[in-house]
């Protein structure tokens, strides 16, 4: 038995075998495989957090240094939009009184009023073409349980879709984002009784950051240009979430119609995005759409 | 080896490991082009095998592998149908990395800058294939989708962009680990006393 454990190739073999079966047992749901990364991640996040922000740092550093005559012109031009913006302000103001009145008085909803938004700062971006989930810093300690069929959408700053939460743990969560392949919604033209269709990454359109549009009925008449937002359907994502643009449309297969769409979010410049979590957790604990729900 | 060589052979790979690993997760516009993105942990396993032996290049693969899959694991279908984050696929791509790099070239040619490049082209080229071919594979037995990428597409837009932006960023790390590595005078003593009985092939697979 030692000598088979001096023999380098025996010890290669012995490592792949168990990994594979690391890999396989780590696809079973709720496998405890998955938690076998905790420690390692307890000491290896504070130090990429940190290393993160040393980069920021220089790197914002350098910024303020070769954009100084940019950001003085800029800096002028700012104040005198603040000062616009002010007065702007304080005319909302009365019409935000008036808003309140109003909304108690007819039960007006808000678009995302059933859901609660947590702000989290990106940790870590894809690794190469397939390593490609995103870490963000907020996770269970922050109130971001994910069960089982859970899942929560996650918008940038404008309120635009970049993904959906795959995973969280006590401190972070991963975002699976809208170009990966495995990532699909329901949308819908923005307008009065639009069509509905189905958005989904594509590994060939990924490159060009475009995504798939399918799912078009046969009457129906999707042309470059229209806004598409979150149908609502399926119940993971909360209706009116813009997704994007339609970019081109392919009428060549007129029984399968399809379309690109390019999003709203800029997934390359993330820096913070909001995660999107219902007050009732039964809003979400509907199954993501797949292709094959879908059809 | 003493157990300041030791130490100091242990904090170098610790110190380009983490800051690497960190750097690559942390600031992938930074080495992107084309959407694609130098792959620095990959290629700095590759020449850690290459240039100092298959053990260094196991452990170095390993714990860089274990990092990839905490910061970046692949979002994969799961048996239930659901997309979930993987484990273990990076440990097993970077370990397999160390174990080709060390073992194709034999000692002759061992610390030769050119087939350091070309060790690295090599690695990045199978591991493309292999990696796209078991996406397809993946893709058609548990989704029963078709995998939309053409060949033109996997092998110009995929496999040539990241081969060059690999082999880029394989020079500074040559010279880092020839000149600010963890062995000094840039040579494992392990790998230097074999290479007096090396034979004069380069390829032993």
């Amino acid at each position: 038995m030692r000598r088979l454990f001096a023999n380098k190739w025996f010890i290669v073999v012995l490592i792949t075998v168990l990994l594979v079966a690391i890999i396989i047992l780590g696809a079973i749901p709720n496998s405890p495989v998955n938690k076998i990364l905790t420690p390692v991640k307890a000491v290896a996040n504070p130090i990429q957090r940190f290393v993160k922000s040393v980069g920021t740092t220089i790197d914002d550093y350098w910024a303020a240094i070769t954009d100084g005559v940019a950001i003085r012109e800029e800096n002028v031009a700012l104040k005198e939009e603040i000062a616009r913006l002010e007065y702007e302000a304080t005319k909302d103001d009365e019409a935000m009184i008036r808003y309140e009145e109003l909304k108690d008085a007819f039960h007006i909803k808000d678009s995302f009023s059933d859901y609660d938004i947590f702000g989290a700062s990106v940790l870590s971006r894809e690794a190469d073409e397939w390593f490609s989930v995103i870490r963000v810093g907020a996770g269970i300690d922050d109130g971001l349980i994910l069960e089982n069929t859970y899942s929560y959408a996650v918008v940038d700053n404008r309120t635009n879709l970049i993904g959906r939460v795959i995973e969280t743990n006590s401190s972070e969560s991963k975002i699976l984002p809208l170009l990966h392949e495995g990532f699909s919604v329901n949308g819908k033209v923005n307008e009065v009784n639009g069509a509905v269709i189905l958005v989904s990454g594509d590994a060939a359109l990924k490159k060009q950051g475009l995504c798939l549009v399918t799912g078009i009925g046969e009457d129906v008449v999707i042309e470059v240009g229209d806004v598409i937002v979150t149908s609502g359907d399926g119940g993971l994502f909360p209706q009116g979430i813009p997704i994007g643009e339609i970019y081109s449309v392919d009428y060549s297969d007129s029984l399968h119609p399809i379309a690109t769409l390019i999003p709203y979010a800029s997934i390359d410049d993330l820096k913070d995005v909001f995660i999107m979590v219902p007050y009732n957790q039964d809003v979400a604990t509907e199954t993501p759409v797949t292709e094959e729900t879908n059809e | 080896m003493n157990k300041v060589k030791l130490v100091r052979k242990i904090l170098v790979y610790a110190i380009y490991v983490v800051f690497l690993v960190c750097f690559q997760v942390s600031f992938p516009d930074k080495i992107s082009f084309d959407a694609q993105i130098a792959d620095i942990m990959f290629v700095f396993v590759s020449l850690v095998a290459y240039y100092y032996g298959l053990w260094d290049g196991i452990i170095v693969g390993l714990v860089v592998g274990i990092l990839r899959d905490c910061f970046a694991a692949p979002a994969i279908l799961s048996f239930n149908g659901d997309i979930a984050t993987s484990v273990g696929i990076g440990s097993l791509s970077m370990f397999l990395v160390a174990v080709f790099s060390a073992s194709v070239f034999t000692v002759k040619m061992h610390r030769k800058f050119s087939f350091a490049l070309i060790t690295v082209a090599t690695c990045s080229v199978i591991y493309k294939i292999l990696g796209h071919g078991a996406i397809k594979l993946w893709t058609t037995v548990f989704s029963s989708a078709s995998y939309s990428l053409s060949f033109k597409q996997v092998v110009v837009d995929s496999i040539l962009v990241q081969v060059l932006l690999n082999l880029i960023c394989a020079i500074p790390l040559i010279l880092l680990l020839r000149f600010a590595g963890p062995y000094s005078g840039g040579v494992n003593p392990a790998l230097s006393k074999n290479d007096t009985g090396g034979n004069q092939s380069w390829l032993t697979v």
